[in-house]
């Protein structure tokens, strides 16, 4: 865990200085905390936009605030099978490409309806072409719904989680269970 | 010189050796240590101390960096254990790596170890039902294996003292195939789960129960328990991470500090135990050779009587690499069964429903132990086309989760506020006894050496016959009875694992009456070396349906006072 945390910074320390607002991501460097997969700076802050769109700010902090992007990578870094890293890093790399054409602009330039209705729709693409759009849109859903509510932020703040789940009832009305609601 | 050799050969001299400080190793310790006998146990492993090193007990779900799952690079490297359904990120540093303990796999065998201080008790499922004279008198009945030398009413008084000093909660329920034992209070069955029993009541009479599992849990008689410095289990599941309160029995937290407290324990730790030195003109066992896990370096320790509770197949391992002139095939070995007759419990089957009734209750804070039916196939007298029968988990269970459909502010609304009920889900899992083989053995390699210096084992271990029909049977079985009940959804499954997942490995040093057709008599001593005690899995004769830790926790309470009383 420390390696990470460390080559962590060190790809902010010297990643972070190249970032370029251009499209081609060959003139960045790899962020190598991520070994199997082939992330740059930019690519990650579109994958913390894409996040941050799945589960936005409100009330209460969104992914981006709590830096879900850092969960989903090391996820699908450590725990996904080779061809799904492969979607995953295809989907994330030509994600702008489609944004462009199916919204007609970048992602950022969107705004936040439009950004929705286009992860709505690469959801459910069931275009060929758009399976790794379609299969990295997915996973990313997957981990940020994850990464956001087993987050330190969530289990300690919103809703704290208990270690001592207390007495067994196996007889409990629904009715009865009185719940307070979190506004999001 | 010869002063300071004698010195050193004084130093390493005890009254006993236990070889393991697992569940059934600590508590041969505990029972020695406690009446005044001067005892070394020896561990493979490393010291894990109670509380003190269990370095995930209090970790919160995103302090785990996976959150729980394990990289598919350990997964990779690591196939045996990472089958093992408690093999997370919580629990893995106790359990034993595939890639650093080969060992060879003549036919497909899922070895799980545990190698440190307290073994596989800081690891195991907890669930403690006594054996019946239904199980002893298995094989003499239906004419396999050999006839146990013991019957239950030879185990029954030890199956108390260990329950009692465990902590064991349950229910009286007077089935004369799994006998009421000293029960801390129970846990309640859900409403789903009471309503199943009442089906199976209306349906089977007084033939099948389901009943509330026995577990090694402290749920009453708390002053008692604190003086093994253990409280009431809080219902956290996280048992396998090891218990800060103590709330489940593991030789951690309970019969090594007790053992320690008497002043007469020495753990040696981190050494792997080569064989046990038999002296030819004193006709005994007088010690065991050890290799340190660390320099590799041989030293030899010395007792009048030795225990060997290395789980079941590294007993097997040692005793088979005793070798000497008067025991060329192993320690005991005279008539070639040593390693042979090796069994274990068939998990493969399982079965889920849904049951659409009860929509309006749920449950609520969390339960150590579940349901389970005793074995209800041929126990008074044959009537399948299989021998014995299985014993089956039961569990209902209701869970509330969001609609995780969209995205958007919306989806964070729903996940932040779970509020879908679907119906209650039913399962159940086999839990068959096997019939113990010639076939079924392990082996020493002849050539491939461990690290240490050990031979690998060779595992040759199957499913037979006996075992498809009884997959096929509980299947059915299961079918009906949760069609009866009304559910609905039903799924069966037979995932083919391979034996060992079950980690209900036993046998190869069976007990019996005869030395030419056993390794142990009744009391657990090798028939040809009796100053050696076998208790653990490998002493098992047959395997009965029933988890088995509770029985190797009284063999060897038992075995341990048989041995005091004979020196």
């Amino acid at each position: 865990m420390k390696r990470r945390d460390a080559l962590r910074s060190l790809a902010l320390i010297t990643g972070g200085l190249v970032l370029v607002p251009s499209c081609d991501f060959s003139k960045e460097d790899i962020i190598n905390a991520y070994q199997n997969l082939k992330i740059t700076p930019s690519l990650k802050q579109l994958l913390a936009d894409i996040a941050e769109t799945i589960i936005p700010a409100g009330n209460i902090k969104g992914a981006a605030d709590i830096e879900v992007q850092d969960f989903i990578l090391v996820m699908v870094n450590d725990c996904m099978e080779e061809d799904a890293r492969n979607s995953f890093s295809s989907g994330l790399t030509g994600f702008e490409d489609f944004s462009k054409k199916t919204a007609g602009s970048s992602f950022g330039q969107l705004d936040q309806k439009q950004k929705e209705s286009l992860i709505l729709t690469g959801l459910s693409t069931e275009e060929e072409s758009q399976k790794d759009i379609r299969d990295f849109l997915r996973m990313t859903k997957r981990f940020t719904t994850q990464g956001f509510m087993l987050s330190e932020y969530i289990q300690t703040q919103v809703k704290p989680y208990s270690l001592i789940p207390g007495e067994y009832k196996g007889d409990v009305l629904i009715a009865d269970i009185k719940t307070e609601r979190i506004n999001g | 010189m010869a002063n300071l050799n004698i010195d050193a050969v004084k130093e390493r001299t005890f009254q006993a050796i236990v070889i393991g400080s697992g569940l059934s190793g600590s508590w041969a310790a505990k029972e020695l240590c406690e009446h005044g006998v001067k005892t070394l146990v020896i561990e493979r492993g490393r010291d894990v101390k109670h509380i003190k090193d269990y370095p995930t007990t209090n970790m919160l779900p995103y302090e785990f960096e996976h959150r729980g799952q394990i990289p598919l690079e350990v997964q990779n490297e690591n196939p045996v254990v990472s089958r093992c359904y408690a093999f997370r990120e919580d629990a893995a540093h106790f359990f034993v790596k595939d890639k650093e303990h080969p060992y060879v796999q003549e036919k497909p065998f899922d070895w799980i170890r545990g190698y440190q201080v307290g073994g596989k008790s800081l690891l195991w499922a907890r669930h403690v039902q006594r054996w019946s004279d239904f199980d002893f008198e298995g094989p003499a009945r239906d004419g396999f294996a050999v006839d146990w030398p013991i019957r239950y009413k030879d185990i029954a008084p030890w199956y108390s003292h260990v329950e009692k000093f465990a902590g064991v909660s349950g229910n009286k329920d007077g089935l004369p195939n799994l006998p009421d034992g000293e029960f801390l209070p129970g846990y309640p069955l859900n409403v789903v789960e009471r309503y199943f029993q009442d089906q199976l009541k209306k349906n089977y009479g007084d033939s099948r129960h389901m009943i509330l599992a026995r577990c090694a849990h402290i749920n009453g008689n708390f002053d008692y328990y604190a003086q093994q410095g253990r409280a009431k289990c809080q219902s956290r599941n996280l048992c396998q991470r090891g218990c800060p309160f103590g709330g489940y029995f593991s030789a951690n937290s309970s019969t090594i500090p007790w053992a320690e407290k008497t002043g007469n324990m020495t753990m040696r730790t981190d050494a792997v135990v080569h064989s046990i030195i038999y002296d030819e003109e004193k006709g005994k066992a007088t010690g065991v050779r050890i290799v340190d896990a660390h320099t590799k370096e041989m030293e030899e320790y010395f007792a009048d009587v030795l225990f060997v509770n290395a789980a079941a197949l590294n007993t097997n391992l040692i005793l088979l690499n005793s070798t000497s002139n008067r025991f060329p095939n192993g320690l005991g070995n005279d008539n070639g069964l040593l390693g042979k007759y090796v069994a274990f419990h068939n998990y493969r089957a399982g079965i889920s429903a849904d049951h659409e009734g009860h929509v309006e209750y749920t449950t609520q804070g969390g339960r150590p132990t579940s349901g389970y039916f005793p074995r209800f196939r041929n126990v008074l007298k044959q009537e399948t086309d299989f021998l014995r029968g299985y014993a089956a988990g039961f569990s209902a269970s209701r869970n509330v989760y969001p609609d995780t459909g969209g995205i958007g502010l919306d989806l964070k609304e729903r996940l932040l506020n779970p509020d879908q009920y679907g119906p209650w889900k039913v399962g159940s899992h086999m839990m068959g006894e096997t019939i113990p083989k010639e076939s079924n053995y392990v082996a020493l390699d002849p050539n491939q050496k461990d690290e240490w210096g050990m031979p690998l084992l060779r595992i040759n271990v199957d499913y037979d016959d006996n075992d498809e029909k009884m997959v096929k049977d509980y299947l059915e079985q299961m079918t009906e009875m949760f069609e009866k009940a009304g559910f609905t959804n039903i799924q069966t499954r037979d995932d083919h694992r391979a034996p060992g997942l079950d980690i209900h490995e036993m046998g190869g040093v069976r007990m019996g009456k005869d030395p030419k057709t056993s390794l142990l008599n009744g009391n657990h001593q090798l028939h040809a070396v009796p100053n050696v005690y076998v208790t653990d899995g490998a002493s098992m004769t047959s395997t009965a349906t029933q988890n088995p830790s509770l029985t190797y926790m009284a063999f060897a309470a038992r075995a341990a006072h048989h041995a005091m009383k004979t020196k």
